[in-house]
């Protein structure tokens, strides 16, 4: 099985690192795909020197296009699965294992926080968002979600193929899953655990989480409704 | 006597030549002046045809029947934006798909370097 694990980075020279050397250690045979989101810092040279091939974009396209060329990239190379991890260091390489030893019965795996119980916690109002957001998605696909913000994830050929020929542009997580059941994919979730972020700010403020909200609300949504002739998967 | 009308059907007729002399010197596509120049016509024939603004302001209860032309003009306008923004949508797909191909290319092209060197 030729596993690639997707890694987007916009300057994160001080985590990446870790991030890779940790992965290596897990999982030797996997090769690591940084993607440099246009990094003002030296994200890139650090993930090379670290091992792993780098992509860099000529100037910062966001979460979700940066995570798009990673899938192109596994597509091109015909890897069998792609994994999503966060450069930051909140995805522990540990749960890798776990994710992949879904992923031949199932088009997606999803690490979940909440599954059964983990370390994580987190602010008030941040659990509520992922509550509700995981609360729309359940209603809106019919199968129970616990954790659709999570970015750390496995994705098989079939989500390789559908996700390099679309994938949502900022704050992906939630519409791409509601994208995959409209696709009839399977997808299922594992418990994994997620540490607070080792370094760097988290980018969410209150009016960037206002308009988190409402977007991918709409998204939610309108991908509930854009392909009609597709009945939502049990 | 210069009125309302008067000034639409000059303001018409400047913008049509304005339009089409755009076009005639390539500073605007053919397919993005089709939308001001029904603008420009109707603008015009609405101007020309000042009994029949006044028939439908009537008709629509409005008193002051040169309001009805602006009104055409606002929802104009609003169709217009909205036509614009759908093509900004499109362009900024194609800007993504291009600078996502172009990435993965140079890396390409680096390791093809590195491999002949």
């Amino acid at each position: 099985m030729k596993v690639l694990v997707i890694i987007p980075a916009y300057n994160e020279e001080l985590s990446i690192q870790h991030v890779i050397h940790e992965i290596q250690s897990y999982m030797p045979e996997v090769d690591i795909l940084v993607i440099n989101d246009g990094s003002t810092d030296h994200t890139a040279a650090v993930a090379k020197e670290a091992g792993a091939i780098v992509l860099s974009m000529p100037f910062n396209v966001g979460i979700g296009g940066g995570m798009q060329t990673g899938y192109m990239y596994a597509r091109d190379h015909n890897y069998d699965v792609a994994v999503q991890m966060d450069a930051d260091g909140q995805h522990a390489a540990a749960d890798l294992q776990s994710l992949l030893s879904e992923i031949q019965e199932n088009d997606m795996v999803i690490g979940s926080r909440f599954l059964e119980k983990t370390s994580y916690r987190s602010s008030f109002m941040r659990k509520l968002g992922i509550r509700f957001f995981s609360m729309l998605v359940s209603l809106v696909t019919r199968q129970r979600f616990t954790d659709t913000t999570s970015g750390f994830r496995a994705a098989g050929r079939r989500v390789i193929e559908l996700y390099a020929n679309y994938y949502p542009i900022d704050y992906p997580e939630v519409e791409s899953i509601v994208y995959l059941t409209r696709k009839k994919c399977r997808l299922v979730e594992v418990k994994a655990e997620m540490r607070q972020r080792e370094t760097g700010k988290s980018s969410i403020t209150p009016i960037k989480s206002a308009y988190y909200m409402v977007k991918v609300t709409l998204s939610v949504l309108i991908s509930a409704v854009r392909f009609n002739e597709v009945k939502p998967t049990s | 006597m210069m009125n309302i009308y008067l000034l639409s059907i000059l303001f018409s007729l400047v913008f049509l030549i304005t339009i089409l002399e755009l076009v005639r010197l390539r500073k605007l596509k053919e397919q993005y002046s089709l939308l001001w120049i029904l603008m420009g016509v109707l603008l015009l024939v609405i101007s020309l045809n000042v009994k029949w603004i006044e028939k439908l302001a009537g008709w629509l209860h409005i008193e002051y029947a040169p309001a009805l032309l602006f009104l055409f003009g606002l929802l104009f306008c609003f169709v217009f934006i909205l036509h614009l923004t759908i093509v900004i949508t499109k362009l900024s797909q194609q800007v993504l798909r291009l600078t996502q191909e172009i990435t993965i290319l140079k890396g390409k092209g680096s390791e093809l370097h590195e491999h002949n060197r």
